[in-house]
């Protein structure tokens, strides 16, 4: 919104014409664009666009990248070893920048794969990379209308980026009864377009148009030209908005099958370990109605469908007094639009005369921690670990018959058969599954850059991912997080997830100076069950796009298929927070200091930052108070206060300080010294062609023409290398106001992790 | 049980035993027929206007603390108000004249309301004599109103002649007394009948139907008359459906003789405009013109409705009335998924059924099921059943809500009931924020009468609905009993919104009102479009073909020596000014101009905008009367004329802008080397879809060679003054009144 938008607004506002919403919402834009928001951590190498998305299983294919901070852009990393990738070489087999010749491997299979790239920061963020099986092409901007549609031949995908207020066009020809599948990946392979996808004739006037899903099965009512329109649902536009459009000709019995796309955040805690690919039995429908219900027998593995309106699937068993049964039901974590009801209750009597009476409703699997609110403030991740779908128990009080009745509360008009769900009842096999994502601190900040940045490590530097857990079947004890296969000078130190709770932590610390380095890590959950240790794979999530303004913008999350941790080398933290002992012993009762080194490697804005507690049972330590001008720093821990039980406890600090951050100081380095040899170069070329004149002008009138041109022609070739020097000379120094520039201070909203300590509470003595 | 409390309570029925035996006075009036407060009194105190909402109705605030239930549906609140409350002042047993109630009514003191009750009148003598019987309440076994009828029911009545109306009251002990005094006349529409307060309708010059809706104790009757013009019809165009059957036979009856069939031209500009909102292009009108097929108007309505215009044109109704309106940038993905969802359904013609029963009863995510954005909208159980009312049964329940609805059979437990439907609405927070996830959330579904505290269970207007377990949605059985033939309803209100979009004037008027006091001026009509609706399965674009198909449709809208002052019978077109979007699309056509719309592909026409906001920046489209969406009510749509439009079309800088466009009409045509005929003919063809007569030929040949001076009365060069030459041709076409309406 402009100046002159806002005041026109608020002329509006005093002259009445705005409802009191719309006065509220400039009053918050006032308020919050006021003053300009810092930016939210330091700068991070962020992957975030490839052109084309992907490509077919078999071949090579050229790719352009975008990103932030991808300085000194190396080698590009996949999450599959049958995607490899090359610097593309120019002419002179120079690397041409941020261009990549990407080989797909003939075994490689249609899927989603992260991809990567090294930079002097460490590892980027990841960018889908798609591979299927069909050709593929490159749409060229510009194809806006019917008369430039862009020809598609059947069975082939087009990998495009959208303008904004325009809508993509392609034509194909088609027969009568031929059924096509247009099926556009967007949200899935992490472009931010809504899709809304059309077929048209040839003169372009729409047939049939989809905005829910992105694809359209339809079969051609003629003979003819056809038009495929493409738009994002609000007409956006940009690099961010691209999109992959695969173009089928099925059978009419074939199943459409939609282009593979990553997986929403709470698909992690499904399916439960050991649950096999199909499910043993099938819900036979109709199951709607009392007469109609399905009976099965416990325990069961049921898969079913949401296919009609208003569907209900009634299922019935018999159970006996005493039994605990746990139902589960997976749908929504399939990845679909659905939200599952179920309900049991206990049958008496028979036919008409039949009872119902309630045992148990179960609705949504609650979100382990408060999501966010989508606000301007950060008040919560943006992660939705819980899920609409089931996962509860039922305890038998008599023997008898039991009807579970299954609905989707969103279904109530709608008929799709793809609307599935899996259903499992099963005796107490208590378990966990849990997923992790980079912690963000409170802040009255709209950027929330700091939610999706990679774990690509400043020499000194700790960074915090939040970890939940979704317990299954009464599983209740203590959850510890480690790591490993880190890399050389990288420690990582879980804080566990207590008893009850569904929250810990992970603490990944870079030493100072640590080599550059570069690790696919293995993030574990370990509990103890029944004596035997349980060892489940903690996902990690990330948000696809740097957020700078979550008032303007809804973030979109997903599971990464990989954990990379990797150090920069080159780059060091703004500020290193270490305890001067890694552990420290105190007895229950008494209080301990806690005494911190501080090693402050750039200027803050302020005197001091509190740093808050955050551990497992020691939230409650106050903040440990970071003077800039000091060393050191400490904090008491007065365990009579905390009441902790004797025992081990890993504490840690964090909080917002705004460093005044230089990015890329070396390159200033590089920048002055390439200008020096620059100048070098061109006194050089000038003391050459000073000499050659000297020469040309005492040969003077004696010289030969053949001496003469000699001596022209050598003339020529200098001035041209003065000229070759000079523009070499203007791009060094270009350069090297760029770097200085770039390497000004500038004030960053750093989030502080101080390493972590472990604190034993010794037990007091009896007296 | 509460009479026989109140009864025993009341100290006036002591009190005034008391006095009767101490005085002994007027025995002969004490042996009168005992004075009913809810039979005698409350008709006179509604007759003489006490308890209307602008005067002591508790609805409209009651003046000076003095409040009563709107015209008496509340005798027993009633009762209390006029002996207890303010210290029971009102009335006064033992000098009734006294009463303040008689005092004021009657003038004798100060009375914001004026003179209500003349001291000599019936109204007054009523009052007095039940306040001297001891302002008592009914006692139990009273006899109460059993029914009320209007005498005659129906009737012809030709112009300027009168018709006397009696009513009669049948009470439930089989006795019968005319209350035509008592009773309240009221006329539908003045300029047809005017009435008295006795009850005798004067018929004025107008032919067609009209009724009087009488209201007694609660209930009400309706008086229905055809006046008839009664002009010799003897030429009728040919029938082409059931609709010319019954407009024509209805015209007939009248005596209205219709005007012609309009000639092609007309009929495809018509058309074009009422099914997708703009103008036809030249290449259309061409093929057409040319066409020389019988059924050629059917073909081009089939081609229109199959048209992605047509879809985009209805979008633009049904969004505004349903409300999608953007206060908050986070609306826009949802005004536009909303708007889509509307418009896709169009264009695969979803039947109408099945669309209402998927807004009523959505689920969901806004992206995954878009009409879930009616919610975020309209939150509140009470506003869902009043917009689904007023706008899908034509019923408007808002009344309802505090009061009995005093022109209907709805009372408060009609209005709770239907809201009930709504109640178990679920709502959960969504990523987006202001937006929710709407679920049904499993229950009874009840809603408390806000005025007797009983919960209501799900009943729709008058039916009962079974009993809804709690695993059910109750939005679904409304659906359900709203998508049923038996509706009565349903499939009338949209019959009636759509004939209203084509000819201008619903069967019943107010499009939304639809109650036994407001009848339709072609009942029959109205019943066969009902059924025909039905029997197509709520087919939108078969209802549109059968109206459009009609000659009646068809008809020019030049009246004949008798029809100019007709505009409820349909016996010619009833030209509208085009809506502001359309207008809009239409001066960007005629100017070759294309309106540019923040965030949207050019190109995007304003009938297919999604939402209100455009409004803000459209200074054309505020003044041409384009609704912010924020009612049910079509009426939001302004469709007067004003001085600003007139100003605007005359003089704006956005019109002189289109006009001067540098890639504009005007600077084409004055560019292209051809004769000026052939481009006043495309202007023409452009602007009316028919070619120019000869004598508007002339004149705009002569206007073009008339030669041009500027300020200081010199010379203009030739391209300056053949581009203002054209660019005034094209202001002059754009405000004539063949352009601005459709006709």
């Amino acid at each position: 919104m402009t100046t002159q938008q806002l005041l026109a607004s608020l002329r509006d506002a005093w002259n009445g014409r705005w409802r009191s919403g719309g006065v509220a919402a400039i009053l918050a834009l006032l308020l919050t664009s006021s003053v300009p928001a810092q930016s939210v951590g330091l700068p991070t190498p962020r992957l975030l666009t490839t052109m084309p998305m992907g490509g077919q299983v078999g071949t090579q294919v050229d790719i352009t990248i975008t990103g932030e901070e991808l300085d000194d852009a190396g080698e590009i990393l996949f999450s599959d070893p049958r995607l490899s990738g090359t610097p593309k070489l120019d002419g002179s087999g120079q690397p041409i920048a941020n261009q990549y010749t990407v080989s797909i491997a003939a075994d490689c299979p249609i899927g989603v794969y992260e991809t990567r790239i090294r930079t002097r920061l460490g590892l980027s963020s990841s960018r889908i990379f798609s591979v299927n099986n069909l050709p593929e092409r490159v749409q060229k901007p510009g194809h806006t209308t019917v008369a430039n549609a862009m020809e598609l031949p059947l069975n082939s995908i087009v990998n495009s980026v959208m303008s904004g207020r325009s809508a993509d066009h392609y034509s194909f020809s088609g027969r009568k009864g031929q059924r096509v599948f247009v099926d556009v990946a967007s949200r899935g392979i992490d472009s931010k377009l809504e899709a809304v996808v059309v077929i048209g004739d040839s003169l372009g006037r729409d047939l049939v148009v989809e905005r829910r899903t992105g694809s359209l099965d339809y079969t051609l009512p003629e003979d003819g030209k056809y038009v495929i329109k493409v738009h994002e649902l609000t007409y956006q536009g940009g690099p961010a908005f691209y999109y992959r459009l695969a173009l089928r000709e099925l059978a009419a019995d074939a199943v459409a099958v939609r282009q593979p796309a990553t997986r929403r955040v709470n698909a992690f805690s499904w399916p439960p370990e050991g649950l096999s690919e199909q499910a043993a039995l099938a819900e036979i429908e109709p199951n709607n109605t009392r007469t109609q219900v399905q009976k099965i027998t416990l325990p069961c593995d049921i898969s079913g469908a949401f296919a009609t309106a208003a569907d209900v699937d009634l299922y019935e068993f018999e159970a006996r007094q005493g039994e605990v049964w746990w139902i589960e039901v997976a749908s929504e974590r399939l990845g679909l639009p659905t939200d599952t009801n179920a309900i049991v209750q206990q049958v008496t009597g028979s036919s008409e005369t039949e009872m119902l009476t309630d045992v148990a409703e179960f609705s949504d699997i609650p979100h382990p921690v408060k999501v966010s609110s989508n606000g301007y403030a950060y008040d919560g991740p943006p992660y939705h670990a819980g899920s609409a779908d089931v996962l509860g128990s039922i305890e038998i009080k008599a023997d008898g018959i039991y009807r579970l009745q299954l609905t989707d509360l969103f279904g109530g008009t709608r008929n799709d058969p793809k609307n599935v769900y899996r259903l499992v009842i099963r005796k107490a096999t208590p378990d966990f599954a849990v997923v992790a994502w980079g912690l963000h601190q409170e802040l009255r900040n709209g950027d929330r850059n700091a939610v999706s940045k990679p774990l690509a490590l400043r020499g000194g530097t700790t960074q915090a991912l939040e970890v939940v857990a979704i317990r299954r079947d009464g599983f209740n004890g203590d959850i510890e997080l480690s790591m490993d296969h880190l890399p050389p000078g990288v420690t990582a130190q879980g804080i566990k997830i207590p008893a009850g709770k569904n929250r810990g932590l992970m603490l990944i610390t870079a030493r100072a100076d640590a080599p550059r380095g570069l690790s696919f890590v293995n993030f574990i959950g370990t509990s103890s069950m029944d004596g035997q240790t349980v060892t489940r794979p903690c996902r990690v999530a990330s948000v696809a796009w740097p957020i700078l303004d979550s008032w303007g913008e809804i973030p979109s999350p997903r599971l990464t298929a990989d954990i990379p941790v990797s150090v920069s080398g080159i780059d060091q933290s703004s500020i290193t927070i270490a305890p001067a002992a890694p552990m420290l012993e105190v007895i229950a009762g008494q209080t301990l200091t806690v005494p911190f080194n501080v090693t402050r490697r750039c200027e803050f804005q302020g005197a001091s930052a509190p740093l808050r507690a955050i551990g497992c049972g020691l939230e409650a330590v106050k903040a440990l108070e970071i003077n800039f001008s000091s060393e050191k720093a400490e904090v008491a821990i007065d365990t009579a206060a905390l009441k902790c039980a004797p025992g081990d406890y890993v504490l840690a600090f964090h909080g917002p300080a705004v460093a005044k951050y230089r990015h890329h100081p070396e390159a200033v380095t590089v920048a002055e010294a390439a200008k020096v040899e620059a100048e070098k170069t061109v006194a050089a070329v000038e003391t050459e062609a000073k000499q050659a004149m000297e020469l040309a002008a005492s040969a003077g009138a004696a010289a030969t023409p053949e001496q003469k041109a000699a001596a022209d022609k050598s003339l020529a070739e200098i001035a041209e290398k003065q000229k070759a020097a000079q523009a070499v000379l203007a791009a060094a120094t270009e350069k090297l106001k760029q770097a200085t520039a770039t390497a000004q201070p500038r004030d960053i909203v750093d989030i502080v992790v101080a390493e972590p300590i472990t604190i034993r509470i010794q037990p007091a003595e009896a007296k | 049980m509460m009479t026989q409390l109140l009864h025993r309570r009341t100290p006036w029925a002591v009190w005034i035993s008391v006095w009767g035996l101490i005085l002994g006075g007027s025995l002969a009036e004490a042996e009168d027929r005992p004075i009913s407060f809810v039979n005698d009194v409350m008709p006179a105190m509604t007759k003489a206007g006490c308890n209307i909402g602008a005067c002591h109705a508790k609805a409209g605030g009651g003046r000076n603390g003095f409040q009563l239930s709107l015209l008496g549906f509340e005798p027993l609140d009633d009762y209390e108000q006029l002996t207890k409350s303010d210290r029971g002042r009102r009335v006064s047993p033992a000098s009734p004249d006294k009463s303040l109630i008689l005092l004021k009514g009657s003038g004798q003191l100060p009375h914001g309301g004026g003179l209500r009750l003349k001291a000599d009148g019936e109204g007054y003598a009523i009052i007095r004599e039940w306040v001297r019987q001891g302002a008592l309440y009914d006692k139990p076994g009273t006899p109460t109103l059993a029914t009320f009828t209007i005498q005659p029911q129906r009737g012809t009545v030709p112009r300027k002649t009168q018709q006397q109306l009696t009513a009669v009251a049948t009470y439930s002990d089989g006795t019968t007394r005319e209350v035509t005094k008592q009773a309240l006349f009221e006329s539908n529409d003045s300029s047809m009948a005017e009435v008295s307060d006795g009850g005798m309708v004067s018929i004025q010059d107008l032919s067609g139907k009209v009724s009087v809706m009488v209201r007694y104790q609660g209930q009400v009757a309706v008086f229905s008359a055809s006046v008839p013009l009664g002009a010799p019809v003897e030429q009728l165009p040919p029938s082409n459906n059931f609709v010319d059957d019954l407009v024509f036979g209805n015209l007939k009856e009248l005596g209205i003789p219709p005007s012609p069939v309009c000639d092609d031209a007309t009929f495809l500009r018509r058309v074009t405009l009422d099914i997708t909102g703009r103008l036809p292009t030249e290449e259309e009108s061409a093929k057409f013109l040319a066409n020389v097929a019988a059924n050629k108007r059917d073909l081009v309505i089939d081609d229109l409705l199959k048209s992605p215009d047509y879809a985009d044109f209805f979008a633009n109704k049904w969004t505004a009335l349903l409300k999608n309106r953007r206060d908050d940038a986070s609306d826009t993905i949802s005004n536009f998924a909303f708007h889509a969802w509307v418009r896709d359904s169009l264009l695969a013609n979803k039947p109408y059924d099945q669309l209402v029963r998927e807004l009523l009863a959505a689920t969901g995510t806004v992206i995954g099921n878009p009409p879930v954005a009616w919610y975020k909208r309209v939150k509140e159980p009470k506003q869902q059943l009043e917009d689904v009312a007023q706008l899908f049964l034509g019923v408007r329940m808002q009344c309802a809500q505090c009061h009995h609805h005093p022109f209907e059979r709805w009372s408060q437990d009609d209005y709770y009931s239907f809201a009930a439907f709504f109640s178990q609405v679920g709502r959960k927070p969504s990523a987006t924020r202001g937006e929710d996830l709407i679920f049904h959330q499993r229950g009874v579904a009840q809603m408390a009468n806000m005025k007797t505290g009983v919960p209501m269970k799900p009943a729709a207007l008058g039916d009962v609905i079974p009993a809804i377990p709690p695993d059910v949605d109750p939005r679904l059985k409304l659906a359900d009993w709203m998508s049923s033939p038996q509706n009565p309803f349903f499939a009338k209100s949209a019959v009636n919104r759509y004939w209203k979009h084509f000819f201008q004037r619903g069967l019943i008027e107010p499009e939304d009102d639809i109650r036994d006091t407001n009848p339709p001026t072609n009942p029959e009509l109205l019943a066969a479009l009902e059924k025909h609706f039905i029997q197509s399965q709520f087919d939108l674009k078969e209802l549109i073909r059968v109206i459009t198909r009609s000659n009646a449709y068809q008809l020019s809208a030049s009246p004949n020596s008798h029809n100019l002052v007709d505009r409820q019978n349909y016996s010619r077109y009833y030209a509208r000014r085009l809506q502001a979007e359309v207008l809009l699309d239409a001066i960007d056509r005629l100017s070759g101009t294309q309106t540019d719309f923040a965030n949207l592909p050019p190109g995007t026409r304003a009938v297919s905008l999604p939402d209100n906001s455009y409004n803000r920046s459209s200074q054309f489209l505020r003044v041409f009367g384009r609704p912010e969406a924020e009612s049910v009510c079509e009426c939001e749509r302004v469709q007067t004329s004003s001085l600003a439009q007139s100003l605007y079309l005359v003089n704006s800088a956005e019109l002189r802008s289109k006009l001067a466009d540098g890639k504009g009409r005007a600077e084409r045509l004055a560019k292209e080397d051809r004769p000026a005929e052939e481009k006043i003919r495309e202007l023409y063809r452009v602007a009316y879809s028919r070619e120019p007569r000869s004598d508007e030929l002339q004149h705009a040949i002569a206007f073009l060679t008339e030669p041009r001076l500027n300020a200081e009365g010199k010379p203009l060069d030739t391209a300056q003054a053949a581009r203002e030459n054209y660019q005034d041709l094209i202001w002059a076409l754009t405000n004539t009144k063949e352009f601005l309406f459709n006709h």
